[in-house]
């Protein structure tokens, strides 16, 4: 299976002298291309850092991050500008939206950085995915004129807008209530049945349970991993059970 | 607590605390400077005007004093105190050499006098009466301050040896705006020298109540007495000794008013930047209970701090600044004695500065009350979208690039914010333009017009040193025959009375000849053309209440002579009081005459000068433009100079308003930068959003600052120049400058400030920006 992202021995410090701090502490992982996984941990244990450190917004202190076949160190600020917005996508715990525009202009703003001229294509796009997502008739409506799960949705479509390879999400669910959660994991599983592979960090062994790879951390490193079988494979109730259980395992 | 709240904020905006730290000194000295400037000014000039018993009235004569005539009017009019006839002998400038320099470049009418008897005394610089031994020169301090002279140098008149023994104070003729000066001599020496010019004499009186002093001017004009010259009043002297200082102080207190104005901007900007960036906070204060005037508080200590610093400060550089600026009055005047006073009303203006700061505070601060707490917490940012921001959609945007539309969109929606800098840009532009468009006015060859000069090229001043239609008459001679002069006119000014309307007479100067020839400028009406008309010059006009079109009777040698005004012009020639008029007259002599030629080859102009200069030497000869430069040079050349001056404090002004600003709007929009980098979006995208934005508030700026320039601006303009005596006039804007120097200087600026303003926006870091 052709691989999606490759870290490789990453770490990340903070601080300086006797403050510094290792907060990734040498991690390896992989995602495979269209691959569904999940990221649990405490917090502070550095999930949000290694994020950040795959997606290149964040320079790492040594170890080799490579995606969709680039060594992102090799890479310039401006090639990852590009990198990021052609092969990557993102959604936020807390909604991302540039306040001057609506909802509909959010959603194709990274798309018009380059293809200015397509406009009405990239329109139509968003359209759909807005229809998709549910929230077809909130084009026109200013950010502050819609619901916090409504919001999330139109973040998805943004991070959509450019049919990127792979999907990250921070806590996309933290702050919506469990309905609008199981109702954003719908979302996303669909996108991953198509071929997007997907990062999610979360605490929710629900949310968690519906991807098919978790993978544990602890003050830096990856401590556990837990395979599931797709979706269709095995009972809800039963993912459920075993990622809790998993989790009380190794204590988080 | 508070003490380290405030400590944090300004810590945390260290340039623009700074900022705004250095617009407050700036502003504090300046008043601080005006108001200390205006209590030695005043006390200096008293002073002066006391010790030399300065006349209350003075009327200049030329020509025969009834000595007789004028002691019995004096002696009969209850309001004389003292009265006295001095005069004075002018000799050419050539003929006066002061160490090693000649006079004969000078435009000044140079005098020489004794010292008077009664009052109108000529002070040395300690503010003593001079007593002059032989041999001695006392000299117009003016010569000192320029370096013509200094005390010990030899001095020649007419080939006569002096020493220069010092310097002298004149209470009416000190001033560079008095187109005279006197020098002092002994008695024994005057006589001497007596013969070697023409005399001039000044009449003059000291009133026992200055009030009195209408009613006194009416009876000497309507008594028939020597009247042959201009009349000068006290007030008038007063307005002349002070207009140059007084300038200067009033251009002091434009900036600082200015100055004060970006203060506040700067204050507005970090408040309001602040209040929205600490919206939520500050709901949350709101909402768990703390009272608002706790937080306002806060924030008018912060202020009181900045300000309190900023006054100490700027009163301290105007305390070590005012010696400099005092130079002046402290040479011309003297020392006021009034230095502790002088530093109390420093202090009072330093103080208004301060409250007006903390009132604005407090002012802008009253939205914290109007601020919802629900509100605040639930959107995290006040919303304050314009409604042109509504109908601009990215979806819908086909001509801007993505990035330009971002930055103008953002402009659009928060319309409040960028008006602040908008304001700045406008007065930047603004006092970039006038002073330039003002330039170009009156330095345009037609400027002349406005002058009341036409457009000849050679000018013949003929004075009374000879006999005038003779002199007059042989140059014409010449002219006729000399095929280089392709035309000419003469113009001899004689002096009339006019009755007023409350049937006291004046005297007025009218200028009689063929008006068509080199015309001038008429504001209203025309040239007179026919023998009943006559027009007037705008302050001629004022003066004598009269329109176009209304009548006025004049009296030349007893006859009436009823005449029609034609037009109004403005003059800046013989203090702006002209009038023109084409008939003939035997009765009155002539009391100048001006011949104007115009050349078939306007390149001869030179060689042409020096040689009717030396076929005529009772005429001075002049190419128009160095008569120009003579009248009114030294006023363009200061208008120059003041234009230059405030191109660059509006450039130096733009810049750092600018980067302020940029800093401010980059801290305010960190999370949205964070966004945009994490959507993929690069730091030259980024920075082509900013520059979009600020050069869209800069070409709305430039368009405003232009409007307002050719509107008020050319109203004030209008207002300095009237009273050079020029009435109307419009700009002459020079298209090259007004339109695309100053514009892309502006641009200039705006860049260069907000790229250096930028460099923080690609130093944020999306995943601080951003925390999951
Ligand atoms: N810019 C920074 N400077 C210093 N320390 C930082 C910085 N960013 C993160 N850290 C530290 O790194 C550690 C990991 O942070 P990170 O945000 O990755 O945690 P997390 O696993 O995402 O936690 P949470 O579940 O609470 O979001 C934390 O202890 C945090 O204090
Ligand atoms: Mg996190």
């Amino acid at each position: 299976m052709k691989k999606m992202m490759i870290g490789d021995r990453i770490v990340k410090s903070f601080g300086e002298g006797r403050e510094r701090r290792h907060v990734l502490d040498g991690v390896s992982m992989e995602i495979n291309e269209g691959e569904f996984v999940a990221v649990m941990g405490p917090s502070g244990s550095g999930k949000s850092t290694l994020m950040f450190a795959l997606s290149g917004t964040d320079s790492v202190d040594s170890g080799k991050v490579v995606v969709d076949g680039k060594d992102l160190s090799t890479m310039g600020e401006n090639e990852l500008s590009d990198l990021r917005r052609t092969t990557m996508g993102f959604v936020f715990q807390q909604p991302t939206m540039l306040s001057n525009l609506n909802i509909l202009d959010n959603i194709i703003l990274p798309a018009m950085r380059d293809n200015r001229n397509n406009v009405t294509k990239i329109s139509e796009k968003a359209r759909l995915l807005m229809q998709r997502v549910g929230i077809a008739d909130l084009e026109k409506r200013d950010i502050t004129q819609v619901s916090g799960g409504q919001l999330q949705r139109a973040g998805i479509c943004r991070a959509l807008i450019n049919s990127p390879k792979m999907i990250f999400g921070d806590e996309p669910t933290g702050a919506l209530n469990s309905q609008s959660a199981q109702e954003m994991m719908d979302i996303l599983s669909e996108i991953n049945a198509d071929g997007t592979a997907v990062m999610l960090v979360t605490h929710d062994a629900k949310v968690a349970a519906r991807t098919e790879r978790i993978m544990f951390m602890r003050d830096g490193t990856i401590v556990s991993e837990l395979k599931l079988p797709k979706l269709e494979g095995m009972d809800m109730d039963q993912r459920i059970e075993e990622v809790t259980e998993k989790m009380r395992e190794i204590g988080i | 607590m508070y003490y380290r709240i405030i400590r944090n904020d300004m810590l945390k905006s260290k340039v623009i605390t700074l900022a705004t730290m250095i617009f407050v000194s700036a502003a504090a000295m300046l008043v601080s400077l005006a108001a200390i400037l205006v209590v030695h000014l005043s006390g200096a000039l008293d002073m002066l005007m006391t010790q030399a018993k300065t006349p209350h009235f003075m009327q200049m004569h030329s020509g025969e004093v009834n000595m007789a005539r004028l002691t019995s009017f004096a002696e009969q009019n209850h309001h004389v105190d003292d009265f006295q006839v001095a005069e004075f002998v002018n000799i050419d400038g050539s003929k006066i050499i002061l160490g090693d320099r000649s006079l004969a470049n000078s435009v000044q009418d140079n005098g020489f006098s004794i010292q008077s008897e009664k009052f109108d005394y000529l002070l040395d610089l300690d503010g003593n009466i001079i007593h002059a031994s032989d041999g001695e020169l006392y000299v117009p301090v003016s010569y000192m301050r320029d370096h013509t002279a200094k005390v010990g140098d030899k001095a020649f008149v007419s080939g006569r040896e002096f020493t220069v023994a010092g310097f002298l104070r004149d209470s009416q003729m000190n001033s560079a705006l008095a187109s005279s000066k006197r020098f002092l001599l002994s008695a024994h020496d005057y006589a001497e020298i007596k013969n070697l010019g023409s005399t001039e004499y000044l009449i003059e009186f000291r009133l026992k109540d200055m009030s009195a002093l209408g009613a006194f001017e009416s009876a000497y004009a309507s008594a028939g007495l020597e009247a042959n010259g201009p009349t000068i009043t006290y007030p008038l002297l007063t307005m002349l000794n002070a207009l140059s200082d007084g300038i200067m102080i009033a251009v002091i207190l434009l900036v600082s008013v200015l100055i004060v104005i970006i203060a506040l901007l700067c204050i507005r900007f970090t408040l309001l930047a602040r209040i929205e960036g600490d919206y939520r906070e500050i709901g949350v204060m709101k909402a768990i209970g703390l009272r608002v005037s706790d937080m306002k508080r806060i924030y008018l200590a912060k202020y009181a701090a900045i300000a309190a610093a900023g006054s100490a400060v700027g009163y301290a550089l105007s305390l070590v600044s005012k010696g400099m600026l005092l130079e002046n009055i402290r040479l011309y005047m003297g020392d006021s004695g009034r230095t502790s006073l002088a530093s109390l009303f420093g202090l009072a203006g330093i103080l208004l500065i301060f409250l007006a700061i903390m009132a604005y505070v407090n002012g802008v601060l009253r939205r914290f009350r109007s601020l919802s707490a629900a509100e605040a917490i639930r959107s995290g940012t006040s919303h304050e979208q314009g409604a042109g921001a509504k109908q601009f959609r990215l979806s819908g945007n086909r001509w801007f690039s993505t990035n330009v539309f971002l930055g103008v969109q953002d402009v659009l929606a928060r319309k409040k914010l960028y008006a602040t800098m908008l304001v700045v840009l406008v007065i930047s532009s603004f006092i970039m333009i006038v002073p330039q468009n003002l330039y170009s006015t009156i330095s345009s060859k037609s400027f002349v017009q406005y002058m009341g000069i036409g457009t000849y090229d050679m000018r013949m001043d003929v004075q009374q040193t000879g006999p005038i239609p003779t002199n007059t008459s042989e140059i014409e001679n010449r002219m006729r025959s000399d095929s280089d002069i392709s035309r000419y006119a003469v113009l001899t000014t004689k002096a009339f009375k006019v009755k007023k309307e409350n049937g006291s007479e004046e005297n007025i100067k009218i200028e009689l000849g063929d008006h068509s020839a080199f015309p001038i400028y008429y504001s209203k009406g025309r040239a007179p053309a026919a023998e009943n008309e006559i027009a007037l010059s705008a302050l001629n006009a004022e003066e004598l209440g009269k329109q176009v079109g209304e009548r006025m009777t004049l009296t030349a040698e007893g006859a009436e002579k009823a005449l029609t005004v034609s037009g109004i012009y403005s003059d800046i020639t013989n203090g702006g009081k002209t009038a023109k008029a084409v008939f003939t007259d035997h009765t009155a002599d002539t009391m100048w005459a001006v011949i104007c030629a115009e050349l078939s080859d306007p390149s001869l102009i030179d060689q042409k000068v020096s040689e009717y200069k030396n076929r005529f030497a009772f005429a001075k000869v002049s190419d128009i433009e160095e008569f120009v430069a003579q009248t009114f040079g030294s006023t363009i050349s200061s208008v120059k100079k003041a234009s230059v001056a405030s191109a660059l404090v509006a450039l130096v002004i733009t810049l750092l308003i600018t980067l302020l600003f940029m800093k401010l709007l980059i801290a305010k929009d960190k999370y949205s930068i964070a966004v945009l980098k994490a959507l993929g979006f690069t730091n030259s995208d980024i920075r082509a959003q900013y520059i979009s934005r600020s050069v869209v508030v800069l070409i709305a700026g430039l368009i405003l600052g232009t409007l307002l320039a050719n509107t008020l601006g050319e109203l004030l303009a209008r207002t300095v120049i009237s009273s050079f005596g020029a009435s109307t006039f419009t700009f002459a804007i020079h298209p090259l400058s007004a339109y695309l120097l100053i514009p892309l200087m502006m641009i200039g600026s705006v860049l260069i400030a907000t790229i250096i303003g930028l460099t923080g926006a690609g130093q944020i870091k999306i995943s601080e920006s951003m925390k999951g």
